[in-house]
């Protein structure tokens, strides 16, 4: 049996920087429309306390509720980056499988 | 010698073996989201689109002059999109894993709740805040298909 644990770490780590490069853009392109849908928010509370629509009660309210919806926006995030980390963890067990497979079979 | 070798060859194989079977016994994956659920996903879809034509046809049809706002109008309609609410957070709930997206369906409730009461109290509701409470559960909604959506990436890479 012939096991270069080396070559499989390195294999290993290819195969979770390959997983999460893959996956970089889905979260850079849900954290932008996160933005920039929270600066229209913003701008529309804004407008609201400036034409009265809003009082000054309700308009910290209004803030107040920024902070759930940041928490909703995170939550989103984190489901992705758990899936990357997935999706990641198990390339690389089937890489280490895979290796320890190979070796039985030559060995 | 030779008997020695063999032995510890076969040690060697016997521990790899077991190792894979270790792996095999445990499934060989980690899991940490749910699979993406695409029945909950469309449930999610059809109360985004709920809650956007409540507002919209409350914004167009109605006008806060004369009582053409008044809550009772629209109390049914506050009602069956609560249920629909309730609904997607129990459909999150019951998912092991599932604290994430379960969290969102939370707020998503309670600030539904919350600007329901407002409306009940004050018996009317302005263009404006029909304008902020929609794009307030609009972007919601989004950040609940984004975590639905986002579980795919656990076993199917982006294309």
């Amino acid at each position: 049996m012939k096991l270069d644990i080396n070559k499989v770490i390195n294999d290993m780590l290819a195969g979770i920087k390959g997983t999460v490069a893959d996956s970089w853009d889905e979260v850079k392109a849900a954290t932008e429309q996160f933005m920039q849908r929270r600066k229209e928010r913003l701008l529309l509370i804004a407008e609201l306390r400036i034409t009265g629509e809003l009082t000054e009660e309700k308009f910290k309210s209004r803030l107040n509720d920024e902070k759930l919806l940041l928490e909703a926006e995170l939550n989103a995030l984190a489901v992705i980056t758990k899936a990357i980390a997935q999706r990641a963890a198990n390339t690389a067990i089937d890489i280490l499988e895979q290796a320890v497979k190979t070796a039985i079979s030559i060995g | 010698m030779k008997n020695l070798i063999t032995k510890t060859r076969s040690s060697r194989q016997l521990l790899a073996l077991l190792l894979v079977a270790t792996l095999a016994m445990y499934g060989c994956r980690v899991t940490f989201v749910p699979e993406y659920d695409s029945a909950l996903a469309a449930d999610i879809e059809e109360t985004a689109r709920q809650v956007d034509r409540f507002y919209l046809m409350m914004l167009e049809t109605t006008s806060a002059e004369d009582n053409g706002r008044a809550f009772e109008v629209f109390a049914p309609e506050y009602v069956d999109i609560e249920v629909m609410l309730n609904s997607l957070l129990n459909q999150n709930k019951i998912k092991p894993l599932n604290q994430n997206s379960t969290r969102i369906a939370e707020i998503t409730l309670e600030l539904w709740q919350k600007y329901k009461e407002e409306h009940r109290t004050d018996n009317t509701l302005s263009d404006g805040l029909i304008k902020l409470n929609r794009k307030t559960f609009s972007d919601l909604f989004y950040a609940m298909q984004v975590a639905e959506k986002g579980k795919e990436l656990a076993t199917n890479p982006p294309k």
